[in-house]
């Protein structure tokens, strides 16, 4: 009911061990977890792109090493990021309160309600993430998250279930969080990575090609590894905040201000062996399908998604790496003089960005509908093995036309990993 | 409505903010580059190098005082980490 008090956590705790629907919520709890730290391990392999793939098409690292380094970086960048963030569901939806607990009437029935849009939008979030990989397109990761999240919200609540523009007083909501920033980061990006590159070029005109090469090969490698130690603090955290709102949920956890060790260091450990896996479909996009990038770009590029990033999130303008480094490095390429844009390619990818969140919400949506038909752990375990199975198609679709390690740098016009 | 104004006031912030360090940085860093192609301004280039490397600290210690809950204060000019307020 809404309007009902929230009992205190003590007692809520007791009724629940009493409460025969306790296993019910522990099987959707486990399928929770296990789905979010699934979604973080997209996350990893969707975004190693925005750092590495200018060094990486640039040769200024070889593509193994790019990715470990990337890897390393993101598991540092989540163990720094101990401020809690158990509010990120806020921005979008309306699930929990202001400080980070559970709405009450969603915990009634033992957390199940709550749980399960929770469950349905990571799972939108995943799918959307693979098939975009799939496809070779940087598309945002965290659009996918909220998307896939705004959309369950909105199948299990109703529209009133979306914050969709805050209340005025700050950045806040789908409009505030997620629509606008999205709009101007990769302009801004943009600009100043043309700017940096344009300017890098005017100032080493005429200088032997044997200093420019080592010399911008280490600006590269230095510039990516603050985007890669930045994409850890910022990406690794969403997950570990929806993790920490599902135990609450379900009682196994009522601390707000810190969550469990075992939480951070699984969501660490899953967005950084994602990124070590490589998404090379997008590296390669981003690297190569683009623009060709040159090393004196690849660090106006790196430089400026690491300035636009870390600004922005001091400034609190909430932003997607995703945008960003595209923005960054499409940028790099209106800059340097006589360098060559596919338009048509970044035209793609601007339709991924376009449609990423409301096809997540979609497939979240449709996903919460399936679960709430059958009701319960079995409606959780349904989607679940949906999850499994297009996980899994789409993994056996890549293998025909497979991009690793070895082809990523191949000339884009014979393209081995053609879209499909 | 609201959310667009202070998109806009962010936007421009970030927009100056980065193009100070994010187009900044790397020019410097170019010119650090050219100063060491030649023997008689390498020193320049050397000091090009340092600067970038301050600015890259300073973004290392930006990122991990976020972290930690803390943030970068410039009231003093130099930098200083204080708590978020």
């Amino acid at each position: 009911m809404p309007g009902e008090q929230c009992p205190p956590p003590e007692a809520v705790r007791r009724a629940r061990r009493d409460d025969a629907g306790v296993t019910e919520t522990t099987v959707i709890l486990l399928l929770v977890v296990v789905t979010a730290l699934g979604f973080d391990f997209t996350n990893g392999f969707h975004d190693t792109a925005n750092a590495m793939a200018t060094s990486i098409a640039t040769g200024a690292l070889r593509p193994k090493v790019a990715v470990l380094l990337s890897a390393v970086l993101n598991l540092v960048g989540a163990f720094l990021s101990v401020e809690v963030a158990l509010t990120v569901t806020n921005a979008v939806i309306r699930i929990q309160n202001s400080d980070g607990t559970p709405k009450p009437d969603l915990i009634a029935d033992g957390g199940s309600a709550l749980l399960l849009i929770v469950l349905a939008g990571v799972i939108g979030g995943i799918l959307w993430n693979l098939l975009t990989w799939l496809l070779g397109l940087p598309s945002s990761s965290s659009h996918a998250l909220f998307g896939g999240l705004i959309g369950a919200a909105i199948a299990g609540l109703g529209w009133s279930g979306v914050n969709w523009s805050g209340n005025g007083e700050k950045l806040d909501g789908v409009l505030g969080k997620v629509v606008l920033p999205a709009l101007m980061s990769p302009v801004i990006a943009g600009a100043v990575a043309a700017a940096g590159t344009w300017i890098v070029y005017r100032i080493t005109v005429g200088v032997a090609a044997k200093f420019t090469d080592n010399g911008f090969r280490w600006g590269q490698i230095g510039s990516a590894s603050l985007v890669s130690l930045a994409h850890g603090t910022n990406d690794a955290q969403k997950t570990m905040g929806v993790i920490t709102l599902a135990l609450i949920a379900s009682g196994e956890w009522s601390d707000t201000g810190n969550i469990p060790l075992w939480v951070k260091i699984s969501c660490a450990l899953a967005i950084a062996l994602g990124t070590y896996l490589g998404g090379w479909r997008i590296i390669r996009t981003l690297g190569k399908g683009l623009v060709e990038i040159a090393p004196p770009q690849g660090l106006a590029a790196e430089s400026a998604a690491a300035a636009v990033i870390l600004s922005s999130s001091h400034l609190g303008f909430a932003l997607s790496t995703t945008h960003v480094a595209t923005g960054s490095i499409l940028g790099s390429g209106v800059g340097r003089p006589g360098a060559k844009v596919r338009w048509a390619v970044a035209g793609r990818m601007v339709t991924a960005w376009l449609i990423t969140l409301p096809a997540a919400a979609v497939t979240g949506a449709l996903m919460w509908f399936v679960a709430d038909l059958i009701g319960g752990a079995g409606g959780a375990a349904l989607i679940f093995a949906a999850l499994l199975g297009l996980a899994g198609y789409m993994w056996l679709h890549s293998r025909k036309a497979p991009v690793n390690h070895d082809n990523v740098n191949d000339e884009w016009e014979a393209p081995v990993g053609s879209a499909v | 409505m609201n959310n667009l104004m202070l998109a806009l006031d962010g936007a421009w912030k970030v927009l100056a903010t980065s193009l100070i360090l994010g187009a900044g940085l790397p020019a410097l860093f170019a010119a650090g580059v050219r100063s060491l192609a030649s023997r008689r301004t390498a020193p320049l280039g050397y000091l090009c190098f340092a600067v970038v490397l301050i600015g890259v600290g300073l973004g290392i210690t930006f990122i991990v005082a976020s972290g930690f809950g803390k943030e970068l204060n410039f009231d003093n000019v130099y930098p200083t980490v204080v708590d978020k307020g």
